[in-house]
């Protein structure tokens, strides 16, 4: 792996007259790298990625691939390629021609051409397929065409416009690791584009979250999953409690619940955010934890579900607890019954309360 | 309700049909009038084909069909084009003035066409026809090109580009082959449009360029002679085997104007 960024944005913009769809963004891409840009609709992503690819050009800034400037480069000149949402297959080229597309732009040698298809089909395991019509394929046969079409020139980076959006849950979870492997078979830099956070968290190996225009986050799945930057981060990404309270001498209070386990360093108003399955269900006889009342509770088969009210006027609290654990305490439970919730300092997440009030409108426009 | 409603899908078809099939069942009739049944005969396919001033205007239809087809599709598919493709101010205003000889009678164009030509001291002839049969051709031929090219996918284009084709490779390599089923299906119904007028033609065709449908139309008067009962079927089966040629499949997709 070189250290020169894949893909390296330095203060792209992006205007559509007076409307802003990407505010200026820095953003570096590794060689061979699961890079995926995760957000709402409409946060900017397909955009930025669009521009990548030279379809848009950017208002202000630079891109640069492999370290050399692209901006003003047409599309066909820029060593990558794109796996378009819609697949974009050439309806009247077989498999292996619609594959093979590139290759003969590129006026490769002709047995090394068929070598080349051959062996990008054999990757999506489409070999026997190479004389069908895209018509002719399933959804998931073709989005493998798609794959195998871009890919099959090497390039150095492939772009991802929410590639599994079109097919069906199963196929779709398959299909993501799928993708990995392929990815780590080729080593090309892949940039995935996606509104599903699932998605993002399987394959990537880091990922950017954005909303309204904004890059939020880059981090490691776990990252911002276990520490996000702020509470669109922590609500868009997996459920989260998110506790408005205030600081002060390294303590939380929430109104109307008191001090809550966490560890602020700094003073005023904050956000607590605290995982699901972090949270602990205690008996209402307790020695600790906060007392609280259950409102709703369901089974889910791998895990038990309850939602808590604490305090006076918070919204319930979720609380996720395996099935091993939970089953002693929530087999019998009604609604309504007392118990109590408790989770470690070190589980909760304190944030910054100003991004909260602006990401928590963008979580509004994006639901 | 089923029933009456099947009886009047049969009493439709074959209202549809049976003027064909009697066209062609009186083509071997051997009696010269319709109400008599003499026997079978090949006669008037003999006729027809020894019928020089008929085979002539036979042979000026069909290569004003030809040429008009071609060049109607030529430039219903550079409009189409460039109404799909391109951010053109007033594409409203564009797209009415394409469709607007589809709605003004065509003996009116027929006429305005008559004016025009002699206005500027242009003989009616083969090129007057053409020009003429352009005109009527061509509001068809776009839309079946344009509604091909709108249901197209846009990113198609794209992943061209992608994949480092040019404009021009682009244009031939996928634009193109994509678009070839609405090109003939443009094509065939510019043809067929311009080989059955007899409107436009009346008024656009010159001494020794009478069409096909003129000739047949004029004929009426002195009475329909049983040879053009053989030029009909001849005709029926000869569009049968375009049908088939062209594949009953694509045919559909072609009458419902839309791309492969």
């Amino acid at each position: 792996m070189s250290t020169v960024p894949a893909v390296a944005l330095r203060g792209v913009t992006k205007r559509f007259g007076a409307s802003v769809a990407v505010e200026p963004t820095d953003l570096d891409v590794a060689d061979g790298e699961f890079f995926s840009i995760l957000g709402p609709s409409g946060c900017g992503k397909t955009t930025i990625m669009r521009m990548i690819a030279g379809f848009e050009s950017p208002t202000a800034g630079t891109i640069s691939l492999d370290g050399r400037d692209v901006v003003g480069v047409p599309t066909r000149k820029r060593d990558l390629n794109m796996l378009f949402q819609s697949y974009a297959l050439f309806p009247h080229l077989s498999v292996e021609d619609n594959v093979a597309f590139e290759l003969r732009t590129l006026r490769v040698p002709r047995a090394e051409l068929r070598d080349r298809v051959a062996a990008a089909l054999d990757l999506v395991q489409l070999g026997e397929f190479r004389g069908r019509k895209p018509q002719e394929l399933s959804g998931g046969q073709r989005q493998r065409v798609a794959l195998a079409r871009a890919v099959v020139g090497r390039p150095k980076v492939v772009l991802l416009d929410e590639p599994l959006g079109a097919l069906d849950q199963r196929l779709r979870k398959d299909m993501q690791f799928e993708l990995k492997r392929m990815q780590r078979e080729l080593g090309i830099t892949f940039i995935y584009v996606t509104h599903d956070q699932e998605e993002a968290l399987t394959m990537s190996d880091r990922i950017a979250v954005m909303s309204r225009g904004r890059v939020l986050q880059v981090g490691s799945p776990t990252e911002i999953y276990d520490e996000p930057a702020n509470r669109f981060v922590a609500s868009f990404i997996g459920t989260c409690n998110l506790l408005d309270a205030s600081a002060a001498d390294g303590v939380a209070r929430v109104e109307g619940v008191g001090v809550v386990p966490a560890s602020p360093d700094t003073d005023g108003a904050v956000v607590v955010a605290v995982r699901p399955e972090r949270i602990r269900l205690l008996p209402a006889d307790a020695a600790q934890g906060i007392p609280g009342r259950v409102v709703e509770h369901a089974f889910l088969g791998d895990h038990w579900l309850a939602k808590v009210v604490v305090g006076a006027a918070v919204a319930p609290v979720q609380v996720q607890v395996p099935a091993s654990v939970g089953a002693d305490l929530l087999r019998g439970l009604e609604d309504g019954a007392e118990v109590r919730i408790d989770w470690s300092p070190a589980d909760a997440r304190v944030l910054p309360a100003e991004v909260a009030a602006s990401a928590a409108q963008t979580q509004e426009v994006a639901a | 309700m089923r029933k009456v409603i099947g009886a009047a899908a049969i009493v439709m078809i074959a209202f549809l049909y049976v003027p064909i099939v009697a066209v062609i069942a009186y083509s071997f009739n051997a009696s010269p009038v319709s109400y008599r049944w003499d026997g079978l005969t090949l006669d008037w396919y003999a006729e027809l084909f020894q019928d020089e001033p008929l085979l002539a205007t036979l042979r000026t239809s069909l290569l004003l069909g030809l040429v008009a087809g071609f060049i109607a599709t030529v430039i219903g598919f550079l409009s189409a084009y460039a109404l799909h493709r391109f951010p053109i101010r007033g594409k409203g205003v564009l797209l009415a003035a394409v469709a607007i000889p589809l709605v003004i009678p065509e003996i009116v164009i027929g006429v305005a066409l008559l004016r025009t030509f002699s206005t500027v001291g242009m003989q009616n002839g083969l090129l007057t026809l053409v020009l003429g049969h352009i005109v009527i051709a061509l509001p068809m031929a776009t839309f079946v090109l344009l509604g091909a090219m709108r249901s197209l996918d846009p990113s198609v284009h794209e992943a061209a580009a992608d994949l480092g084709a040019g404009v021009l490779g682009t244009f031939w390599r996928v634009t193109l082959p994509i678009l070839r089923p609405a090109l003939l299906a443009a094509f065939l119904l510019s043809f067929t449009t311009s080989f059955s007028n007899i409107v436009i033609s009346t008024f656009t065709a010159g001494v020794g360029t009478t069409t096909l449908p003129i000739r047949i139309y004029s004929s009426v008067r002195t009475g329909l002679t049983p040879e053009l009962n053989a030029l009909g079927s001849l005709m029926v089966v000869l569009t049968l085997v375009v049908i088939l040629v062209v594949g009953v499949g694509q045919m559909r997709r072609i009458l419902a104007g839309s791309a492969p």
